[in-house]
């Protein structure tokens, strides 16, 4: 460590630090803060237009507002079932590439690709396997379950949860990468001497494996929980939050209602909304985890 | 040496066991399931409509190249693709000469504010893109910043800054501290010190940091959507979704679009597949 005595080391860290202080507070902390009070006014979305002081109405706005309680409605159905699909999922994968079995690179890379594509891209692949004319009602039709046919992302019953599919398929491949890293980390003697004492394979999982990538595994759920919150392209690429508002999510319903529709008040609304529903993810998480930490030690 | 030997034949003789039968079972389930999208979009950007539709699952009759050419030239996708390179790419290099500096000053410094600085940077990890999308737009509209690529590559820096600084500034907490201190008695200034020892040193971090930064340059839509309309600059990203907005009904064309698109990141994670995947870990765990 330099520890800065003079004016003149002063004056060089300044330097260091200037070019990040100022993008980063131009375009990160200042929009930060103008969006709280951008939230609490209303504004036709002209610059210098006047900003009215409207307190909390956009808020109260946005919760009687059904597409809002729809949209919210829509990230719990995203939350849960991303939850419950990923990471269990990403860990039988990555308990069966760590088996270093032939081929497991190839396996590897096959569930984790998707997860470095454009989402856009994603979304359009998925979109032309879901279309009604599309190859999944074409290999519904052909191994005879023409009855299930229906056109997937415009029926009001099947389009969410056509969505969560794909959103579920796109983030498999991350969780698995992390929980894989956390799989090496196990000592392999534990292994071993549960082999001697005659452990089977299942019960090593359930006894070691789990209990050992417990940190691991609560994080990845809470990333999970946050990073669902957040879904937004896939949306935007595959139904742009239709038919009639069904698949919105918060972060589309925000997008059309500032950007589409002018409402611009009750856009910043619901983008604080989403922001507080992340940081509860994140304390929450961090008061799990320091827990777990706290138990485990 | 006889006990290793005992091992390897009791696992040889293992390997064909209903476990393995069951595992691998299980991974081409899953094959199944991810390949079937990519293998569809492939398959179908080498047909002609009628034979997309004729036969989805079949080969295509002939391997024709015409909806890449098409897509490449009368699409614009070569624009986009361009546009996404250059704006990706500056990205990469802003985001690598600012965090370095940075995090040099907050990792190797001591002074008044460090704590704070060093939090202060982290904040913006926390900020969902969503929740300063009407401010960002209001900014760009009272600047006048319409089709700006120098604001939007801007935008993607600060966006990145956080995550950049927080891995680049934990390797250099690691790099050893005596080479700096030889170069001092040397009579090297600081930012020579930065420039000939602390930059090579952390190439490593560097080069992680840049591909993630790469990738979520490349994949962004949400703000060249907030304010750059004009075709000649759009990313590809967007370029995609509009050519699908215009022009959705050429399936064969999109399908090749789709594919041009994730060529890039493919390609890219092929190369780095090590480093892609360990930043990940690496970041997830900090986080």
């Amino acid at each position: 460590m330099n520890t800065v005595k003079n004016h003149k080391m002063r004056r060089t860290v300044i330097l260091f630090l200037l070019p990040a202080f100022v993008i980063y507070t131009l375009f990160q902390i200042i929009p930060l803060i103008a969006a709280v009070y951008f939230s609490v006014v209303e504004w036709n979305g002209i610059g210098g237009a006047a900003l009215d002081f409207v307190g909390i109405q956009n808020y109260i706005n946005a919760f009687k507002n059904p597409q809002f309680i729809l949209s919210l409605k829509n990230m719990a159905k995203m939350v849960v079932f991303s939850v419950l699909f990923h990471t269990p999922i990403a860990l039988l994968l990555a308990t069966a590439i760590n088996t270093k079995c032939k081929g497991y690179r190839a396996f590897k890379a096959l569930f984790f690709v998707p997860t470095v594509f454009p989402l856009t891209a994603v979304g359009l692949m998925w979109y032309f396997v879901f279309m009604p004319t599309g190859s999944f009602n074409a290999l519904l039709d052909k191994i005879g379950l023409a009855n299930m046919v229906t056109p997937w992302l415009v029926n009001p019953d099947t389009a969410m949860n056509t969505i969560v599919f794909v959103n579920i398929w796109a983030g498999i491949g991350y969780y698995m990468v992390i929980l894989l890293a956390g799989l090496t980390m196990i000592p392999e003697e534990l292994y071993e001497a549960a082999a001697i004492d005659g452990a089977s394979k299942v019960k090593c999982f359930f006894q070691i494996t789990i209990p050992m990538l417990k940190p691991t595994l609560s994080m990845c759920i809470l990333m999970d929980i946050i990073g669902s919150v957040k879904v937004f392209d896939l949306v935007f690429a595959m139904t742009q939050g239709g038919p009639n508002g069904l698949t919105n999510l918060p972060t589309t319903l925000m997008y059309n209602e500032a950007f589409k529709y002018g409402h611009y008040g009750m856009g910043s609304a619901i983008g604080i909304i989403i922001l507080v529903i992340c940081l509860l993810g994140t304390m929450i998480s961090n008061k799990v985890m320091s827990r777990q930490e706290k138990e485990a030690a | 040496m006889r006990k290793q030997n005992k091992k390897n034949i009791k696992r040889a003789h293992k390997k064909i066991t209903k476990g393995t039968i069951l595992l691998y079972i299980f991974l081409v389930a899953m094959t199944l399931v991810f390949a079937m999208p990519m293998v569809f979009t492939i398959l179908s950007s080498f047909k002609t409509k009628v034979e997309i539709f004729a036969k989805p699952f079949a080969l295509p009759d002939t391997v024709q190249f015409s909806n890449y050419i098409e897509a490449w030239k009368g699409a614009n996708m070569s624009q986009y693709f361009l546009n996404s390179l250059i704006q990706a790419g500056s990205t990469v290099i802003v985001l690598a000469l600012v965090s370095t500096l940075a995090a040099y000053a907050l990792s190797r410094f001591r002074f008044k504010g460090n704590k704070f600085l060093t939090v202060f940077f982290m904040l913006g990890m926390m900020v969902p893109i969503h929740t300063v999308l009407v401010p960002v737009s209001y900014l760009i509209g009272a600047l006048n910043l319409k089709n700006n690529i120098a604001a939007l590559v801007l935008i993607y820096v600060a966006f990145n800054l956080p995550f950049s600084i927080m891995v680049i500034s934990n390797y250099m907490r690691g790099v050893s501290i005596s080479l700096e201190e030889a170069a001092l008695i040397d009579g090297a200034s600081y930012f020579q010190i930065y420039r000939h020892v602390m930059l090579p040193l952390s190439m490593p971090a560097i080069a992680t940091v840049s591909i993630f930064n790469f990738l979520g340059a490349w994949n962004n839509i949400l703000f060249p959507l907030l304010f750059i309309n004009d075709k000649k600059l759009k990313p590809i990203a967007l370029g995609l979704l509009n050519f699908n907005g215009e022009r959705g009904s050429e399936y064969g064309i999109l399908m090749a679009a789709i594919v041009i698109t994730v060529a890039v990141p493919l390609v890219l994670y092929l190369l780095f597949q090590e480093k892609v995947e360990g930043g990940l870990a690496a970041g997830a765990v900090k986080e």
